[in-house]
């Protein structure tokens, strides 16, 4: 793909005739998150323009549904973010389960809910690490992935994978919790805990660190709002809007967590720094949770009845679940067979690449790795 | 030395007929040859070993034990693959310089050895104007780094060589003007003078004479560490950000030779503070044994000076990177203003403080910084229990 | 902030930050050292339902074609007729392609008997394609009918009740749930 119509400026200043300079950031580079690509212009170190180039990873998951079917699509769904994989396999056993009306057990919820906020802890850790190891921190991204090992460890017992999960199926989950299970991430949540305050006092509150990311790529609750930026992006900007507090879906309505949301405790509203402290926050509330799903699960099958071959009455639906990268939007319409007649998904790092441009303007090339960091762009859920 | 060329050059001796000007060049050239190749390069491919070692320790990783005992052949292993690797120069890269740029970085830093002291004794050229001629050479390492950048025909490492000029020679300021209070104290440059002045007890260390001294060693060693390209300032080989910045095209043992310089200058910032702060290799009187003496001034030497290479290893691995406008907004406004405090501090210290105070301060600065040690390792032990963990969680033995 | 609270903040963060990493000499680190220097193989360490290379016990392979139909990347190729003289399914050929395979366990879940199911092997990398193509038919082999009651065959029922044992922890649709007792 070419990105034909770039022209190179030449600026007079006093006299001086100066060039900008165009790097090309990616695809291949330690620091972009999977592989993305930036186009630079540069002014010597200060930026003027980051146009961001995607498609690098598409692999046309969304086409693929109607070919597998609804059942079959549930390992592709993985895939769409294999960073943080149950909110995307919820996503799609909620979209076919509006569209032919079933309902969960309720302890299938309380399963999904467990899964969900793993995974939740699981995608915040992987960016808060690689967030501090692109700022030039090697330890804390170390001792993120060793936490995560621990989630990890836990979701192989769960469901036997580390990474592409394939948890649930259309009307619950496919495995119960095993025995011992909540002994084990109880006893998890006792270990983690402690570990964010040492983290935080390790980079969080760091002189250096804070002084990197104050300031830095403001972007303002109206500017959040449109460009369409959702979850940790969104909050950090000051809005307080959580699909699960706002529009509850599964069993969060009787769950008791907060939202938190920036507050520029150390820079302004909405900078790199507000967005790194609501991920450490929700964190936190995401251990708040499992331990209340854990106290309160409730006895029951885990699975609704449905028919192997799954054919939905002619229609759509969409649904909205709050993955860790925000407001994750499942479309799907039905012609009636066992194969999606079209599956769309909304992810919240594409439209959160559409803010760069904007946001990176005048900033220096070391601060685009840290925008790009606080924003949590995964490219796979970029291109899908 | 002096004695050792007379000797030699007497009738009877080695070099007998030789003039005194040549054989102590000759005799100068051979030890500076043997420290360059038994001490300078083994102790930098070392240090990467230990680098990584330590970084694994902190990281809750194992680092490197499989080459050797405990991976301590490692840093041959890495020397070796590189010597075997394509010599890859890009098409568009200015040859002569991309192939010198190298040298000249690991000139600048071996030269430094020629007026570092090992021991009373041991030293390959007791300049009177040691601790100048040590920062003079050490910017040979701007010239090297620019001209990898800029030969590189890499917009990317361009801007790593830039970053690195600017960052090297601004820092040269607060590094001098942090030698300036000892300077004052002792009254000379020459390296063994200044370690001569100072003596083995802590309290008789420049590091504790007075306050300002107290702060010029923090001010140096943050300047010798961006001198240097360490971490909380390695912006030049960002990894992150600039893939390998100004080093990025190079491959092979060239790619090697720049690491070897960082490595190497560890020591150096090390040997250099435990010079002008710590009373060098000064030890008790326990023998007369010639020998045994000097072998325990140089160890007493390496050791503080390994304790500084240690001590940059872990800061490397705690901090993050600092950007290019905060670099220099750190040298400009912050660095020098309090490197300037601290030398007039301590000219108006030698003139108004009367000399019958000096080893009680001394001695109530050395308590301070043993308080100090004794906090810190409080918060150690705070955030252990914190961390809740369990008995089998420690393991306290550097063999794995 | 003002200049001297900026010096003090940097001193004191950096000076915590320090003792946090200083207080990991002491700690065990987390590494596995994969594959010599371990207590016991990793795969005997595995969870029961960790989803590792597919297998087939072709003995209670009963020929129904449930996992050929249910993969949703179409690695599973199996040829299984009915001898018309005997009344009797012989499976000839079964295939499963483990590089195409996604591990997700969509093919174990609607057997019948457990004979496909995951093993905690995960060690298959191999310098050839060809051996990523397992072929679990060598010569054509009657499938297995299940018996009205239980199984009698010494030979069949261990694998049996191992392959049942696998499908039952398959969550069951309005069956009870597993941790009732304790919850």
């Amino acid at each position: 793909m070419s990105l034909a119509g770039f022209t190179v400026d030449v600026v007079r200043e006093k006299g001086f005739a100066t060039e900008e300079m165009t790097l090309n950031m990616g695809p291949q580079h330690p620091s972009t998150h999977g592989v993305l690509r930036f186009v630079v212009k540069a002014d010597g170190e200060v930026m003027r323009e980051a146009i961001p180039d995607v498609g690098y990873l598409h692999r046309s998951i969304e086409k693929i549904a109607e070919k597998v079917g609804y059942h079959g699509f549930m390992p592709y769904t993985d895939r769409v973010d294999y960073v943080a994989a149950m909110p995307c396999n919820q996503g799609w056993a909620m979209v076919c389960e509006k569209l032919a009306g079933i309902a969960v057990p309720r302890r299938g919820e309380y399963c999904r809910v467990i899964a969900v906020e793993l995974c939740r802890i699981v995608s915040h850790l992987l960016a808060v690490g690689s967030m501090t190891m692109d700022i030039g921190a090697y330890t804390p991204f170390t001792h993120a992935l060793r936490e995560r090992e621990y989630i990890n460890d836990l979701l192989e017992e769960l469901c036997g994978a580390r990474l592409t999960f394939n948890y649930m199926r259309i009307g619950g989950v496919a495995w119960d919790l095993p025995p011992g299970f909540a002994e084990k991430v109880l006893a998890f949540l006792d270990r983690f805990e402690p570990l964010i305050d040492e983290y935080n006092a390790l980079i969080s509150y760091n002189k250096i660190y804070v002084e990197r990311l104050a300031h830095v790529a403001v972007i303002s609750a109206a500017d959040a709002i449109d460009y369409n930026l959702t979850g940790p992006n969104l909050r950090g900007s000051g809005v307080k809007f959580d699909v699960r507090k706002d529009l509850p879906y599964s069993v969060y309505a009787e769950l008791d967590f907060e939202v938190p949301v920036g507050t520029g405790e150390a820079g302004t509203v909405g900078d790199c720094f507000d967005r790194y402290m609501v991920r450490i926050r929700e964190m936190r509330e995401s251990c708040r949770i499992l331990r209340q799903c854990l106290a309160q699960l409730p006895p029951g099958p885990v699975l609704a009845k449905v028919p192997r071959k799954f054919k939905p009455p002619p229609g759509d639906a969409s649904v909205r679940v709050e993955s860790a990268r925000g407001d994750m939007g499942w479309y799907c319409v039905s012609d009636g067979s066992e194969y999606p007649y079209r599956v769309k998904i909304r992810t919240g790092s594409f439209t959160a690449t559409a803010i760069i441009d904007k946001v990176s303007r005048g900033l220096m090339i070391a601060d685009l790795v840290a925008v790009i960091a606080s924003l949590d762009l995964v490219a796979p859920e970029i291109d899908r | 030395m002096r004695e050792l060329v007379l000797s030699l050059t007497a009738v009877g001796g080695l070099l007998a007929g030789v003039p005194y000007e040549l054989a102590a060049a000759l005799v100068m050239l051979l030890f500076g040859a043997l420290v360059v190749f038994v001490f300078v390069l083994p102790v930098a491919g070392i240090t990467s070993w230990v680098e990584r070692r330590v970084w694994a320790r902190i990281q809750s990783r194992v680092g490197p034990n499989r080459v050797g005992p405990q991976g301590f052949l490692q840093w041959l292993a890495d020397g070796l693959k590189n010597l075997l690797k394509e010599d890859l120069i890009p098409a568009a890269a200015d040859r002569p310089l991309f192939a010198l740029a190298p040298y000249l970085v690991v000139a600048g830093f071996i030269a430094t050895f020629v007026a570092i002291p090992f021991g009373s004794r041991l030293i390959i050229a007791d300049l009177d104007i040691g601790i100048l001629y040590i920062t003079a050479v050490t910017g040979l390492v701007v010239v090297g780094v620019l001209m990898a950048g800029w030969a590189s025909n890499n917009k990317w490492s361009l801007l790593g060589g830039i970053r690195s000029a600017a960052q090297i020679v601004s820092y040269e300021i607060p590094a001098g003007l942090s030698v300036f209070p000892v300077v004052l104290l002792t009254g000379t440059l020459s390296t063994q003078g200044i370690i001569q002045a100072q003596g083995w007890q802590p309290w008789r260390w420049f590091l504790f004479a007075n306050p300002f001294t107290f702060a010029a060693f923090f001010v140096f060693f943050v300047a010798a560490l961006a001198e240097g390209n360490r971490t909380p300032f390695d912006l030049p080989e960002a990894e992150s950000e600039l893939v390998a910045g100004f080093c990025t095209e190079y491959s092979g043992m060239r790619y090697l030779l720049f690491f070897l310089a960082e490595w190497g200058n560890l020591y150096v910032i090390g040997a250099l503070v435990t010079t002008l702060f710590l009373g060098g290799w000064r030890v008790p009187h326990v023998t007369d044994h010639v020998v045994a003496r000097t072998l325990l001034e140089f160890g007493v030497f390496f050791l503080k000076a390994y304790f500084f290479v240690f001590i940059a290893m872990w800061v490397r691995a705690t901090l993050p990177r600092v950007r290019v406008d905060q670099l220099t907004a750190l040298c400009w406004k912050y660095l020098v203003p309090i490197a300037l405090v601290n030398l007039v501090g301590t000219a108006l210290w030698m003139t108004l403080v009367p000399a019958a105070a000096h080893r009680p301060v001394a001695i109530a600065m050395t308590l301070a910084g043993a308080g100090i040690v004794v906090l810190f390792l409080a918060r150690v032990r705070h955030h252990l229990r914190h961390a809740r963990l369990q008995p089998s969680d420690y393991y306290l033995s550097p063999i794995i | 902030m003002g200049y001297f609270g900026n010096i003090r903040e940097a001193v004191a963060t950096i000076f915590e930050g320090m003792a946090v990493t200083f207080s990991h000499f002491v700690r065990r680190p987390y590494t596995v050292q994969y594959p010599d220097r371990i207590p016991m193989r990793i795969q005997d360490t595995l969870p029961f339902r960790y989803r590792g290379i597919l297998e087939v016990d072709l003995e209670i392979c009963t020929g129904c074609l449930a996992c050929e139909r249910a993969c949703p990347i179409d690695c599973i190729v199996i040829d299984a007729v009915k001898d018309k003289q005997t009344r009797q399914m012989m499976l000839n050929r079964f295939d499963i392609d483990i590089a195409k395979c996604m591990y997700c366990g969509l093919c174990s879940e609607p057997c019948p008997t457990g004979a496909i199911h995951h093993t905690p092997e995960f060690e298959g990398a191999d310098y050839s394609l060809e051996s990523m193509l397992r072929r679990f038919v060598r010569e054509p082999v009657p499938a297995y009918k299940p018996k009205k009651g239980p199984e009698t065959d010494p030979r069949i029922t261990p694998l049996l009740d191992r392959g049942l044992r696998y499908v039952d922890d398959f969550a069951k649709p309005g069956a009870a749930g597993g941790e009732a007792e304790s919850a």
